[in-house]
């Protein structure tokens, strides 16, 4: 399990945990460091993590299976969180992840072949404003037409590339 | 207390109660799933909508949410509320499997109950219903998710009441899982409330899995046999067989919860060597033979030898009538007075716990509801599993938990633990009982029980003893007064202990009559379902003192080695085959009615095939009478239950109420003695050097009843020794070591487990019966001991 987080990693995150009043404050941030180092957590990450916060794995991992940003199997290098909600809805999101699934030639919960991105809903991104809007790591992108999907796609693919 | 109108009724509540159950008051039935009694309400399951037409609160509104006031006028009936509750119905049943009649839940299901009270009676949705894999949750529950309708009473009930942390809820939205992170047993010994507490078929009985449609089963309101704190319990029997037990509601004692004690331990009932006909020397006689050669064998050794050559032993296993009439048979004979309990320590402990006076006691109502719990050589979790979630509750409440014990005392609650000595919680409890002042390391405990408000001081009559015990009740007293009550609760090893010792009063202990068998003056023994070659600690000098018996009778329904040994053997019937009387620790009478006759189960008789096809008049091994009945033919006394009663509350004034006591209901409290509280001496001990060993009750394992019950087999521990930390490194062991422990005459070999939260300088055995630990007894000084390393794990 060591290698899910480095000694200084957990160090740090141990300090932190010290801090607060209730360890579970503290799950999502625990988890999410697992999830930078590795990529998703896997069980063995979920019973660090408890280890770590004095909690039980299932206590974990009822916090991690409740949010979509935190990955409990495999994903591409960059995943993809196409707005799912009511103002997306309204202003086209269907074509825009429709052509998502056409061009990356998965459904949606899939990789594309070559490891680089994943395809999945979600929840409101808070973007109604620039709806639809989808999200790809840690970047947020609206306004979203079949050809600036095409544009956002070969520039991320480019820089997991470089 | 508002008063509200329900359907053109009017109903006036206690403050604080909710429309539903104000509703419920009314008997008008509200289909809901979130709410219930012990859990509270959530307002999760959008089911128990209601108009409220007039009052504070207007329009449609979830009634377990809504407090009830004065001026409300509610209707359950209103149209819109009749749709609203049957699209809510609809929508709960969507994903729902068609699979009811290959459901265990089919007939008891509150999913089924509520869709037809909801009138949703055609399925319109076609779609795709979401399925799930099951998990293995261990040995007593099944699982199958696809029937969850998401009310979330489990995780409730598991994580929120019991303290478990290994189940509870995963996903989110249309893909909730409820489960454990991986397959797995159960951890929680509460964790069999799931099957009781989950309204639909997702949590089922494993080990009754297809066994039984619920009106297939003959059921009676019970009480719980399996330590002394008498939770209430529904048994269910079908084809001669016990198959299961599930909680009743005793407000006072378990609420509507019991341990997996309590649950899965029934088994012993069908045990299949169990003794089912008279046997006179190995050889069937009929009943009125068996009777008739008791009574004559008796009377000639009386004549022969006098009428001290008699013993008669009760036990805290038999019911209250039948250790009484155990007395009139004495009385009869004109021998000794019967002695209560194969096990004199616990015996005089016992003895001890019945001087405290009544409004002294804590019943488990009194615990849930106190800001601080004292426990003094208690380990809830083994000696009354219950309490230990009592306990639970009281900490939800803000109440403060501290844990005097050599023991590593665990509880589904956070805690604070200070290592005690065993002699060192006597010392604690007649220092708190003479007013003197506790050593420094007890300071804290002497500051929360000058805040706390409604102290309960409970311990354990294993590792106190008759002196602690005494200490501990005037512990008590001392600290009651007439702004704070203080109150005291004392764990007794069987059902009926108190009863026993309550009958006992202050007639010959266990000691004595060894000592009598020893000198030979004792020619015959009658033992009333009691087994003192596994209860009585001193087995050498008892298996001398039998030797010398000419005669042994032995009244009993567990397969017991005593019963082995019998010259005649009288089988008696099991709790949930008779009636009688029980009384728990706290000195509350409560009465079982009978669930079923006995007989040899179909299981065994048709081993596992078509039941046999021949007939007969007779039913096979339905030969066990009911203890008391058998003694009241021997003293020739009506076989009247309500007379015996009658006849014994007269004799015993502490038991006025118990002609009125009825089956269902919560029990009722014995009077207080008319005597003081005796009070305990200042202690001095002696500092001992060597290792002292404690034998100590286990969850399962210990208690003999569900000792020898199947479903119980893959829980019982295997034997095991306990070391503190700081010893094991002295001695150089480490967890997992075997090492071989000498005390006594008595060497073995067994496995270390350490801890650091127990005192040191202790050595600690599970007491496991029908292992080569059975022999190292609780309820015994500490003995001094040797442990030594053999080879590494």
């Amino acid at each position: 399990m060591a290698e899910l987080l480095s000694a200084e990693e957990i160090i740090e995150l141990k300090g932190q945990i010290a801090a607060v009043h209730e360890p579970r404050e503290l799950i999502i941030e625990v988890l999410q460091a697992v999830q930078k180092s590795h990529g998703w957590v896997p069980d063995a990450g979920v019973k660090l993590a408890a280890e770590l916060l004095g909690l039980s794995p299932l206590q974990v991992d009822e916090v991690a299976t409740f949010y979509d940003k935190i990955y409990r199997s495999p994903v591409g290098r960059k995943v993809i969180h196409v707005c799912d909600s009511i103002c997306c809805w309204t202003r086209g999101t269907e074509l825009v992840y429709r052509h998502l699934q056409q061009v990356l030639g998965i459904v949606p919960g899939e990789t594309t072949s070559d490891g680089c991105f994943t395809l999945l809903p979600t929840c409101c991104l808070g973007a109604c404003d620039k709806s639809p809007a989808m999200r790809i790591g840690d970047r947020l992108y609206g306004e979203l037409t079949v050809e600036r999907v095409n544009t956002i796609l070969a520039d991320e693919r480019q820089e997991t590339e470089a | 207390m508002p008063t509200l109108i329900i359907d053109n009724q009017s109903v006036t509540v206690p403050e604080g109660t909710n429309v539903l159950e104000a509703a419920q008051q009314l008997g008008i039935v509200v289909p809901h799933f979130c709410y219930h009694e012990a859990l509270g309400a959530v307002g999760a399951c959008r089911l128990c909508a209601m108009l409220f037409i007039d009052g504070p609160v207007k329009g449609m509104q979830m009634s377990c949410m809504v407090e009830a006031k004065d001026g409300m006028v509610v209707s359950t009936e209103a149209p819109e509320a009749v749709a609203y509750r049957g699209q809510v119905i609809e929508w709960l049943m969507l994903n729902h499997p068609h699979d009811c009649p290959v459901c265990d839940e089919g007939g008891e299901c509150q999913l089924q109950d509520m869709t037809v009270a909801s009138g949703h009676s055609v399925r319109r949705y076609t779609g795709k219903k979401r399925t799930y894999l099951n998990q293995d949750l261990g040995p007593f529950i099944h699982h199958e998710m696809n029937r969850c309708i998401q009310c979330y009473r489990c995780v409730r009930t598991y994580q929120d009441y019991c303290g478990g942390t290994d189940y509870g809820v995963l996903g989110s939205n249309q893909r909730l899982y409820f489960g454990r992170f991986q397959d797995g047993p159960l951890e929680s010994p509460f964790a069999g409330n799931l099957i009781d507490l989950c309204p639909t078929g997702v949590l089922t009985n494993k080990p009754y899995r297809f066994t039984s449609r619920f009106w297939d089963l003959q059921e009676a309101p019970s009480v719980c046999p399996h330590c002394s704190l008498g939770c209430a319990t529904i048994p269910g029997a079908r084809f001669r067989e016990l198959q299961r037990v599930r909680s009743g509601n005793n407000p006072e004692i378990n609420g509507c919860f019991i341990c997996d004690r309590g649950r899965f331990g029934y088994d012993y009932v069908n045990h299949s060597d169990r003794p089912r006909t008279p046997l006179l020397h190995g050889e069937e006689i009929p009943w009125n033979e068996a009777l008739e050669t008791l009574l004559q064998r008796l009377t000639k050794l009386i004549e022969c030898h006098g009428s001290d050559s008699i013993a008669l032993l009760g036990s805290g296993r038999a019911s209250l009538e039948a250790n009484y009439l155990l007395q009139r048979l004495s009385e009869q004979l004109g021998s000794a007075a019967p002695v209560y309990g194969s096990h004199a320590g616990r015996d005089r402990a016992a003895r001890a716990a019945t001087t405290l006076p009544t409004e002294l006691s804590a019943s488990l109502a009194d615990v849930r509801n106190s800001d601080l719990i004292l426990l003094t050589g208690a380990d809830p979790l083994a000696e009354g599993p219950m309490l230990a979630l009592a306990i639970r509750q009281a900490v939800r409440n803000g109440g403060r938990v501290m844990i005097c014990d050599p023991r590593p005392v665990e509880l589904p609650c956070s805690t604070e633990y200070l290592a005690c000595q065993p002699q060192e919680l006597l010392q604690l409890l007649s220092a708190l009982s003479l007013g003197e002042t506790l050593p420094t390391k007890l300071q804290p405990l002497v500051e929360a029980l000058q805040l706390a408000q409604r102290p309960v001081l409970i311990g354990g009559g294993d590792l106190l003893g008759a002196e602690g015990t005494t200490a501990l009740l005037a512990a008590a007293q001392k600290l009651n007064s007439e702004d704070r009550s203080c109150l005291a609760m004392v764990l007794l090893p069987e059902a009926n202990s108190f009863g026993a010792a309550l009958l006992a009063a202050d007639g010959p202990d266990f000691e004595q009559l060894l000592a009598d068998m020893a000198s030979g003056r004792i020619k015959a023994l009658v033992c009333l379902e009691a087994d003192p070659l596994t209860d009585c600690p001193d087995r050498q000098q008892l298996l001398q003192g039998l030797e010398q018996l000419d005669f042994l009778a032995v009244f009993d329904h567990l397969p017991s080695l005593i019963a082995a040994k019998a010259d005649l053997l009288l089988p008696t019937t099991a709790l949930a085959e008779g009636a009688g009387t029980l009384i728990n620790n706290e000195g509350r009478m409560q009465a079982f009615a009978p669930v079923f006759s006995p007989g040899q189960p179909l299981r065994i008789t048709s081993q596992g095939n078509h039941p046999p096809r021949s007939f007969s008049t007779t039913t096979p091994g339905a030969l066990p009478c009911q203890a008391w009945a058998l003694l009241a033919k021997l003293c020739d006394l009506p076989v009247d239950l309500a007379k015996i009663r009658r006849e014994l509350a007269t004799q015993e004034p502490r038991l006025a109420g118990l002609p009125d006591l009825l089956a269902e209901g919560s029990g009722q409290r014995i009077q207080s003695a008319d005597k003081p509280l005796s009070q305990p001496h200042a202690l001095i001990t002696e500092q001992v050097d060597a290792l002292q060993l404690l034998a100590c009750e286990t969850l399962y394992g210990s208690e003999v009843l569900s000792a020898h019950s199947s479903p119980l087999d893959p829980v019982r521990p295997q034997p095991y020794l306990l070391l503190h930390e700081l010893d094991a490194d002295r001695l150089g062991i480490a967890a997992g070591d075997l090492v071989r422990l000498s005390a006594g005459e008595i060497q073995l070999t067994l496995p270390a487990q350490l801890s650091d939260r127990m005192a040191a300088g202790v050595v600690i055995v599970p007491h496991l019966r029908r292992t080569e630990l059975e022999s190292f007894y609780p309820g015994q000084p500490s003995q001094p001991c040797r442990v030594e390393k053999v080879s590494a794990l």
